[in-house]
């Protein structure tokens, strides 16, 4: 163990540029789950601290508002985690060759794995402390929440980072049980163990422990049931959307690649067959952006009504101060939903630019215009994050259809604001794509 | 055999106080087979990385006799010398580097594609040339689907697909075991030579360079010997 842990050290330490650069990308994914979980759970700790009529009301909303950002953030933690793993398969695989034994190259892979975790988290922690007064400004039944009400606490936040280390080194040696690490190269097993029943586990532990925590806490139990409710009725639409989800990214992109013709044919092809080569994988880099737009949509068609009725007749000011607040809330959510996707895709797409460097090296070196391949890439990206986000949105407004209408009628201007926070989360995310062609054109040109 | 279609003449190139080429000239005649040998560190891929425009010399000047006429590659910019890769210049490395999601015939007419050829038209040549190369039937095959022989062969007609003058390989049969090697080498000289193109090699391998007509050997930058063959290309298919 203490070789293996050595060797470890040293080969972190002892990088190339390009494997720094790597080793760097798990670091500043785990640093944004670490910040923006601290984030979401402080604030959401902050409405279970708050008394009176509509005290149980706010605290399902923040366990809801939990619940929807809980997908994304471990899309983003699972993304890190697998990035990590694939930075070891060359040290795996040439240390096997050398005779080393199995436990050398467990302890080695959930070593690195948690330090690059552990730095991650460490840089984290200070964006939550950075983002705490900026986020304290925002205002919540008529006063400004204040950082202190965003800010986790010293034992929330070492219990919250203990969990994500914990999470890492699980999800590394998860990630070895996949794969056969032999002299010749690591290879994935063919016998992978389905996760659903892991899905299932992890559903069924995070029920049992919610209702512990409120147990524990000593909240009001009905609030507890309603909150277990909607994280059970929410789990289950995220996995129906799960199994829906891949097999609608798999279908409209073999379309895709039949009508790849004209000008753009080579990208529009290339970034189809991307999809297709892995909708799961497509699907898994914009989920959680599908559970927060059907949401938005149900959420603001309510407000809509909701505000159009209170703007015909008398409404107390109360009931005023919810409102401005739900329409905070929502467009939180969809905010932070939206920077956990972008983080995700920012990570993956710099991942796999890196891995692919000798493939883009060789396609400049032949003349090949990179632009066209950089289309492809965020092409692939994009297109099922629009079929999902606008999917999802259209599905709820068919849903709740005469509602939808009466609000398009009576209160345009309200669906007109939660369309533009979906627009701009989109924007957001083709932003983060385009700050990766850098990476893109460098790897191309100095490899 | 004469004609030459491209030229070198005294190109010099450094890396920091690493003289990789120091003052190399040579001629490449049209349906000509070049090998360049040499050790490691010899400047062998430098000048094909300088003959194929990828880099620019120091110094020297490198002459490609296109169809249209005479062109300068060492005075190009970035962009210029990207232009003449794509349009005269076919390449093959030695790991295929076929892009993984895409099918054979879709990895062999993407260079059509990107150049802007309707995709019908530029899947009908792919198809083609996969014809030509012995993979008929595997047009709709993703590289992970065909043995290293195939890709590799998938490459060739990647190469191939845009009407190239001169097809550079860099060490192109060097992942390949010695019966498929001799396979690709053969299909690469049916395509090139076999076609009135150019074909330069870099290879560490003997057999290859032996069915080159010739073979220039460097050492420290230059050209140190030249060997002229009488290429047989039955004995690669053995």
């Amino acid at each position: 163990m203490r070789t293996a842990s050595h060797l470890t050290l040293l080969l972190v330490r002892r990088g190339s540029d390009t494997s720094r650069a790597s080793l760097a990308l798990p670091v500043v994914a785990f640093a944004v789950v670490t910040a923006l979980a601290l984030t979401v759970l402080g604030g959401a700790r902050f409405f279970f601290t708050i008394e009176g009529d509509l005290a149980a009301f706010y605290q399902s909303l923040a366990a809801l508002a939990v619940t929807l950002l809980v997908i994304p953030l471990l899309t983003l933690c699972g993304s890190a985690a697998r990035l990590s793993a694939r930075r070891r398969d060359q040290h795996l695989s040439t240390l096997r060759l050398l005779g080393a034994p199995t436990h050398t190259l467990t302890w080695m892979t959930v070593l690195e794995s948690t330090l690059l975790a552990a730095a991650g988290t460490v840089v984290g922690v200070l964006g939550h402390l950075a983002l705490a007064p900026l986020l304290g400004l925002l205002v919540f039944h008529g006063e400004r929440l204040g950082a202190g009400n965003i800010l986790l606490g010293a034992a929330g936040t070492v219990l919250c980072a203990v969990a994500l280390l914990a999470l890492a080194a699980i999800s590394s040696l998860l990630g070895l049980r996949g794969v056969t690490v032999s002299p010749l190269g690591v290879r994935t097993r063919q016998d992978v163990p389905r996760m659903s029943l892991v899905r299932l586990v992890a559903i069924g532990a995070a029920l049992g422990a919610g209702l512990f925590a409120g147990q524990a806490l000593q909240i009001d139990q009905g609030v507890v049931a309603t909150v277990a409710g909607m994280v059970f009725t929410f789990g289950l639409t995220m996995a129906v959307l799960n199994l829906v989800g891949p097999w609608l990214l798999g279908v409209v992109a073999r379309v895709q690649v039949r009508r790849a013709t004209g000008r753009h044919a080579a990208e529009r092809l290339l970034a189809a067959r991307t999809v297709l080569d892995s909708p799961k994988a497509a699907w898994r880099q914009v989920s959680g952006v599908a559970l927060t737009s059907f949401i938005a949509v149900f959420a603001g068609v309510g407000l809509a009504v909701t505000d159009a009725m209170a703007g015909s007749g008398a409404s107390s000011q109360e009931d005023a101060l919810l409102l401005a607040d739900l329409r905070t809330g929502i467009a939180l959510t969809l905010l932070i939903s939206f920077v956990t996707v972008a983080a995700s895709v920012a990570v993956n797409q710099a991942a796999d630019i890196l891995d692919r460097r000798e493939l883009f090296a060789s396609l400049e070196r032949m003349g090949m215009p990179l632009l066209g391949m950089d289309r492809a890439r965020r092409r692939a990206v994009l297109s099922p994050l629009r079929l999902v986000s606008l999917g999802s949105a259209l599905a709820a407004a068919t849903l709740i259809f005469p509602l939808a209408g009466i609000a398009l009628l009576t209160n345009p201007l309200a669906l007109v604001t939660t369309a533009l926070l979906l627009a701009a989360g989109i924007a957001l995310v083709w932003l983060t794509l385009l700050a990766t062609s850098p990476l893109l054109a460098r790897v191309a040109r100095e490899s | 055999m004469n004609t030459s279609v491209l030229q070198a003449q005294s190109v010099t190139k450094t890396y920091g106080p690493t003289v990789a080429l120091a003052g190399v000239s040579l001629q490449i005649a049209a349906s000509e087979a070049v090998a360049v040998m040499g050790a490691s560190g010899s400047g062998k891929t430098t000048l094909l990385h300088c003959l194929a425009g990828i880099i620019a010399p120091d110094a020297g000047a490198i002459t490609l006799h296109a169809p249209q006429g005479a062109l300068r590659i060492d005075t190009l910019g970035p962009e210029g010398r990207a232009r003449v890769r794509r349009q005269h210049y076919g390449f093959v490395f030695q790991q295929g580097l076929l892009l993984p999601e895409l099918t054979a015939v879709e990895n062999v007419a993407l260079p059509l594609l990107l150049d802007g050829v309707e995709r019908r038209a530029a899947e009908a040549e792919a198809t083609h040339w996969l014809h030509t190369l012995g993979l008929a039937g595997m047009e709709g095959r993703r590289p992970g689907q065909l043995s290293g022989g195939q890709q590799q062969r998938v490459a060739v007609a990647r190469a191939q697909v845009g009407a190239p003058g001169v097809v550079f390989a860099d060490e192109p049969t060097g992942a390949l075991d010695s019966r498929t090697s001799a396979q690709v080498m053969q299909a690469l000289l049916q395509t090139t030579t076999g076609a009135g193109r150019s074909l330069v090699v870099v290879t560490h391998d003997e057999q290859v360079a032996a069915v080159c007509h010739r073979v220039l050997h460097l050492s420290d930058g230059r050209i140190v010997r030249e060997q002229h063959n009488t290429p047989r290309p039955t004995q690669v298919a053995s």
